[in-house]
C-alpha cells in the first residue's frame, strides 16, 4: 500500500454477539498507521472522540465527547512477575506469579513504567481504553450478575484469565482484578491533600456492581499501599 | 509450680516454640465455651451494641486475669522474650486518633495510644526469612499478618483508648489497631507474637467468611458518630470529610 502500511489488529472474538458465545465481547478493528511499532504486550488505541463519563452520574465527564491522541495501553495489569523483574527482592507465591501486583505506591508504579520506557495513563486513557467509542458502561457491554456472595476480602485472578470480560479494544482487567493508579490529580471539594485517580472494576470482590462500571472514579492517597491497588502503564505513539 | 501463673522467671524458663502456642489457651479462665450458645452470661465479654462503640468478641470470656497474662514473643527469633504488662510501658509511646472499621459496615473513631511493632522487633530479631506473623488471644482468637503489614505507619499495639487504660471489652490488657483493616483484623487479649517462614490462616477465615487479608474495601460505610449515616469510602483506612487525616509526618 502507497505511503502507508496499514497493519490490522483484529481482536474479534465474535462476529455477533447472538452467535458463538453469547458472552464474548465484540472489538473494535483498529488499523495501526505505517511506522507505528507496538510492543508486545500493549494495544494500539486510535485518535478520535469516545463518550466520557455518565450524565447520570455526578463526578464523571457527564457522558460528554472527549477527543484524545493516539496511545498504547498494555493489555494486561503489570503482573508479580513482571514487577518482580524490577525489583527483585518483591516475593510472592510461585502460584500467584500472573496475578496483578498489588501494594505499590504510586511512586513505584510511575518508576516501574519510566523503567519500561512507558509511563502511567490518564484517567481520560484507561476509560477510552476500557470502553471503546459506544457509550457502553462496562468493558464487556452487557451487565453480568454480580459473582461474589458476602466475602469480605478481594480475590484477583491471573490477569489474562477473563477473555469474555475484555474491553473493546481487547484490554483485560478494566472490570474487575485491581484498581489501577492513573495521572490525575483530584482534591475533594473542602477538602485538603492531593490524591490520584483510581480507575478500575473489583467485580470479583464482595462489592455490588455499581463500583465497576468504567466510569467509576476512586482516589486515594499516592502512598497507599492496598490490596486492590495495582496499575498498568501507557505509553506515547 | 503453677507452669501457667506469669512469673518473668518462670516465664522466661518455660518459654520456647512448642510452649509458645501451648501457653495461651490454658493460662486464661477459659472454662466455658459460649460461642454457640445465646445464653451467654451477662458479666461476660460479649457482643455488645453499646453507644458510640460496638463490642464485638468472637469469643465470649470473663477478660484477662492479670495474675497470669503475659506477653510471649517468639518463633524465627534470635531472642525470644517474655514481657509482663509494666514492661510495655518501657517503650516508645505514640498516639494517634483513627476509626476502627468493622465489616457488619460500622466505624467508630478513639483516641489510640501505645508501641510500635518496630520496638519487639529491635529485641527479638527475627530471622530474616520470617516474613509472616501470627498473633494470638486471651479469648482463643488468633489472627495472622505478613510482616510487613504490621511496620505500617499507623498500625499500632494499643495499650490505652481515649486516654484511660484499654477496657475489658475493648481488649485489655494489649490489642492491635491496623486502621487500613477491618476490625476482626484488630485482635484484642494479645498474649503470643510469633513469627513464621509461612502464612497461616486467622480465626475469621476459618470460622466464617471473611478474608485472611482483611483490608478495608471500598464501599460504604456507617459511622456511629453520625448516627451511622451511609457514606462512601475509598478503602484502606476510612477517613470520612470530617475527619482529621494525619499529616505527612508519619505516625502523627
Amino acid at each position: 500500500m502507497k505511503g502507508h502500511i496499514f497493519i490490522t489488529f483484529l481482536f474479534l472474538l465474535l462476529i455477533s454477539l447472538s452467535s458463538c458465545d453469547s458472552r464474548s465481547v465484540k472489538q473494535i478493528s483498529v488499523e495501526v498507521p505505517a511506522g507505528t511499532v507496538v510492543p508486545d504486550g500493549m494495544v494500539y488505541i486510535p485518535a478520535g472522540e469516545f463518550i466520557m463519563g455518565d450524565a447520570e452520574e455526578p463526578g464523571t465527564q457527564g457522558g460528554k465527547l472527549v477527543k484524545t491522541v493516539a496511545y498504547l495501553i498494555d493489555l494486561y495489569e503489570v503482573t508479580h512477575e513482571d514487577y518482580k523483574k524490577f525489583r527483585p527482592e518483591h516475593s510472592f507465591h510461585p502460584k500467584r506469579a500472573s496475578w496483578p501486583v498489588a501494594l505499590v505506591p504510586y511512586a513505584d508504579a510511575e518508576s516501574f513504567c519510566q523503567a519500561e520506557g512507558k509511563r502511567l495513563p490518564s484517567e481520560t486513557e484507561w476509560e477510552k481504553a476500557a470502553r471503546g467509542t459506544d457509550g457502553r458502561k462496562w468493558p464487556w457491554k452487557i451487565y453480568i450478575d454480580h459473582p461474589n456472595n458476602g466475602f469480605s476480602g478481594f480475590m484477583p485472578e491471573p490477569v489474562d484469565k477473563r477473555q469474555d470480560w475484555i474491553s473493546p479494544y481487547g484490554v483485560y482487567g478494566m472490570g474487575h482484578n485491581v484498581w489501577e493508579w492513573t495521572t490525575d490529580d483530584y482534591t475533594p471539594v473542602g477538602r485538603e491533600g492531593k490524591f490520584k485517580i483510581l480507575r478500575g472494576g473489583l467485580l470479583q470482590s464482595h462489592l455490588t456492581i455499581k463500583f465497576s462500571p468504567v466510569w467509576f472514579r476512586n482516589w486515594m492517597n499516592p502512598d497507599g499501599k492496598l490490596n486492590f491497588i495495582g496499575f498498568r502503564c501507557a505509553k506515547d505513539v | 509450680m503453677d507452669p501457667f501463673k506469669f512469673d518473668r522467671r518462670n516465664f522466661l524458663e518455660i518459654f520456647s516454640l512448642t510452649t509458645l502456642s501451648a501457653l495461651v489457651p490454658k493460662k486464661i479462665g477459659w472454662a466455658d465455651d459460649f460461642r454457640n450458645d445465646k445464653n451467654i452470661p451477662k458479666q461476660y465479654v460479649q457482643n455488645r451494641d453499646t453507644p458510640g462503640f460496638h463490642i464485638r468478641s468472637a469469643n465470649p470470656f470473663l477478660g484477662v486475669d492479670m495474675q497470669n497474662w503475659g506477653l510471649a514473643i517468639g518463633g524465627m527469633v534470635k531472642n525470644p522474650i517474655g514481657l509482663a504488662y509494666e514492661d510495655l510501658f518501657g517503650l516508645k509511646m505514640h498516639s494517634q486518633i483513627s476509626r476502627l472499621k468493622c465489616v457488619e459496615c460500622w466505624s467508630a473513631k478513639a483516641k489510640w495510644e501505645g508501641f510500635r511493632f518496630e520496638e519487639l522487633l529491635k529485641q527479638v530479631q527475627p530471622d530474616p526469612s520470617a516474613k509472616f506473623v501470627y498473633i494470638q488471644s486471651a479469648d482463643s482468637y488468633y489472627e495472622s499478618f505478613a510482616l510487613e503489614e504490621l511496620l505500617q505507619p499507623r498500625v499500632l499495639f494499643v495499650l490505652r483508648m481515649d486516654g484511660q487504660p484499654l477496657s475489658r471489652d475493648h481488649g485489655f490488657p494489649l490489642r492491635l489497631i491496623m486502621p487500613f483493616k477491618y476490625g476482626y483484623k484488630n485482635i484484642k487479649y494479645i498474649t503470643s507474637i510469633k513469627f513464621l517462614d509461612s502464612p497461616k490462616r486467622n480465626y475469621w477465615a476459618s470460622n466464617g467468611p471473611y478474608s485472611v487479608d482483611g483490608t478495608i474495601q471500598p464501599g460504604v460505610d456507617h459511622p456511629l458518630d453520625l448516627d451511622k449515616k451511609p457514606l462512601p469510602i475509598n478503602g484502606g483506612e476510612v477517613f470520612h470529610f470530617f475527619d482529621e487525616r494525619p499529616g505527612k509526618k508519619k505516625g502523627v
